[in-house]
């Protein structure tokens, strides 16, 4: 019974029936299997106003989208250059750094590809890289920053797995590095011998460039300094980074017109609504396989199986692969993470090493075929044929598997920053 | 029209809950005080959001979906998987809507109040509101489906 209902929610997931629907009608059809007033339903969907920090996604959403819409990207890519640009392999690198940088502030949601894609494939074609490369390298930027704070998918790990987010902030500063730096060295070496003009470092367009971005650049320290510093919590932060964006943006900038803000605030809250309506149901979902005792039931089963904590953390990220492949990282976190929190911590893996690992293997879900996002938003972007994505993104891929494994089994990488 | 109010209300939610937020923090910062009632205030907003904002996505088709159907079938399937879809969604909304206003019945009736001595229902009742709203959605686009020539 319990199989037939799982294999026609699945079936009826597959058809394009919104995700949302799915976990509702598992939690209903669970709780109502179970003799429970159906109304724990809505219950648990009130949640959302009991969880104080969930306050923080609306307002970087909404932060992130506004900085997105004015020249805050060219800004960005203009700064990157002028500072890496000397580098061999400079543009690759610009790349990567400006996307990281973008995505951990825009919540990996897509707007990467859009917003810095249109300014940096044509400059990477131009500067000679080959138009796969350049492809493959773009589609690849579009969650490098997931890592970083303040990304929307760290802060929801950290309120669903009950983990403060402080500390997830600073575990992921170095996997997130080492996932750049290794990309940028795949980029430096497939491109050896034909690396477009190298240039010099040209003081002048520094100076220029970090002129030209002087409203932009204090938003890093006012985040990460803010709440790495304790000095802001993390809701605290976004408020801060919303007025200051607005402030910015409308009153000194003056690029976007103030008559733009609805659909901008329509447009970022869209995406809002959507994480949260999966994440108020999966509240219910998941109370309903806490209440079934689902987690020490998957903690026996794997046990029977997987006696260490590396043969755990193996089956761990294969599983997460396949997760990453057919579920968007928000719906993953919410529905997956309450059910091998408690599992992983039996095995003895930290629960912020969890969550990097987690997230790490989750980014690679973005370009995996055949549902990752990234090579949706490629496709579309670029005009390019889906196959033709999968191909260019491929090596990439390769690439940050080997990121996720060292990400995996080095729990230092993680937990270093937060002794 | 209702798309104009929906855009309307989350700038109205959004702008509140910065101002409110920011409010806050220079009160607490500056003048060591605070307004008890902010925060709770900002959280049911942050509710409303949530609903409104799922409304939006309903009404654009921008809810979190998976559908390999859409993407990878032959056109013929698309009509048939479409209507399923949506008809679910369709159900299943108008559920959670029926239970939430079970939900906000209970609250009325048992006198639930918040920030201070207000009448819980009254915020609470975005969400049978909104879930109707959704499912009115989906109802709307299941018929526009029917309605498609293949």
């Amino acid at each position: 019974m319990t199989l037939l209902v799982a294999i026609a929610l699945v079936a009826i997931i597959l058809l394009g029936a919104p995700l949302f629907a799915a976990i509702g009608a598992s939690a209903m059809l669970g709780f109502g299997r179970e003799g429970t007033d159906l109304s724990i339903v809505p219950i648990e969907f009130y949640g959302i106003a009991e969880t104080s920090v969930l306050l923080a996604i609306p307002l970087f959403t909404f932060a992130g989208f506004l900085l997105s819409k004015g020249n805050a990207p060219r800004r960005l890519v203009r700064l990157s250059e002028a500072a890496l640009g000397w580098l061999p392999g400079g543009l690759a690198i610009v790349s990567l750094a400006a996307c990281a940088l973008f995505t951990a502030f825009t919540g990996a949601s897509g707007v990467t590809i859009i917003a810095l894609g249109a300014v940096l494939f044509p400059a990477l074609v131009a500067s000679g890289y080959s138009d796969k490369f350049s492809l493959g390298l773009i589609t690849t930027s579009g969650s490098l920053g997931l890592l970083f704070a303040p990304s929307l998918p760290l802060i929801l790990y950290g309120i669903i797995a009950e983990v403060a987010i402080d500390d997830l902030f600073l575990a992921g500063i170095i996997p997130g590095t080492l996932m750049v730096v290794l990309l940028a060295v795949y980029s430096y070496w497939r491109n050896r011998g034909r690396t477009a003009s190298k240039r010099r470092v040209s003081m002048a367009e520094l100076k220029a460039a970090v002129v030209d971005a002087r409203y932009e650049l204090p938003l890093a320290p006012i985040v990460l300094g803010g709440i790495y510093s304790g000095f802001f919590a993390v809701s605290e932060a976004a408020a801060v980074t919303a007025v200051y964006v607005i402030g910015t943006e409308f009153l000194l900038r003056r690029e976007i017109s103030l008559r733009d803000l609805p659909e901008i605030v329509r447009e970022s809250m869209i995406l809002v609504g959507a994480i949260f309506m999966i994440l108020g149901l999966s509240l219910a979902s998941t109370s309903y396989m806490i209440d079934i005792e689902v987690p020490q039931r998957l903690f026996e089963l794997v046990s029977r199986y997987v006696a260490s904590e590396g043969g755990f953390l193996v089956g761990l990220l294969l599983f997460l692969l396949v997760v990453g492949a057919i579920l968007d990282i928000f719906s993953a976190i919410v529905l997956v993470v309450p059910l091998i929190v408690p599992v992983a911590i039996e095995f003895g893996i930290h629960p912020v090493h969890l969550g990097i690992v987690f997230l790490a293997a989750m980014e690679l879900g973005y370009m995996t075929p055949p549902v990752g996002l990234n090579l949706f938003i490629s496709s579309y972007r670029f005009e390019r044929d889906i196959a033709e994505v999968y191909s260019a993104t491929l090596p990439f891929l390769l690439v940050l598997l080997v990121c996720v494994l060292l990400i995996a089994f080095l729990p230092q990488l993680s937990l270093f920053l937060l002794s | 029209m209702g798309r104009r109010i929906e855009t309307a209300l989350m700038s109205v939610l959004l702008l509140g809950i910065i101002t409110l937020a920011f409010l806050q923090i220079v009160l607490r910062n500056v003048f060591s005080y605070s307004l008890i009632w902010a925060d709770d205030l900002i959280r049911l907003a942050v509710l409303w959001l949530a609903v409104v904002g799922a409304l939006a996505a309903s009404r654009e088709g921008r809810h979190i979906a998976i559908g390999i159907v859409p993407r990878y079938f032959p056109r013929a399937w698309h009509k048939p998987a479409a209507l399923v879809a949506s008809g679910f969604a369709t159900v299943v909304s108008a559920m959670l809507a029926w239970q939430a206003f079970r939900f906000v019945a209970d609250s009325y009736r048992f006198g639930d109040t918040v920030l201070g001595d207000l009448p819980a229902w009254a915020f609470q009742l975005v969400m049978p509101v909104g879930f109707a709203l959704i499912a009115w959605q989906f109802l709307a686009g299941t018929v526009r489906t029917l309605r498609q020539r293949a």
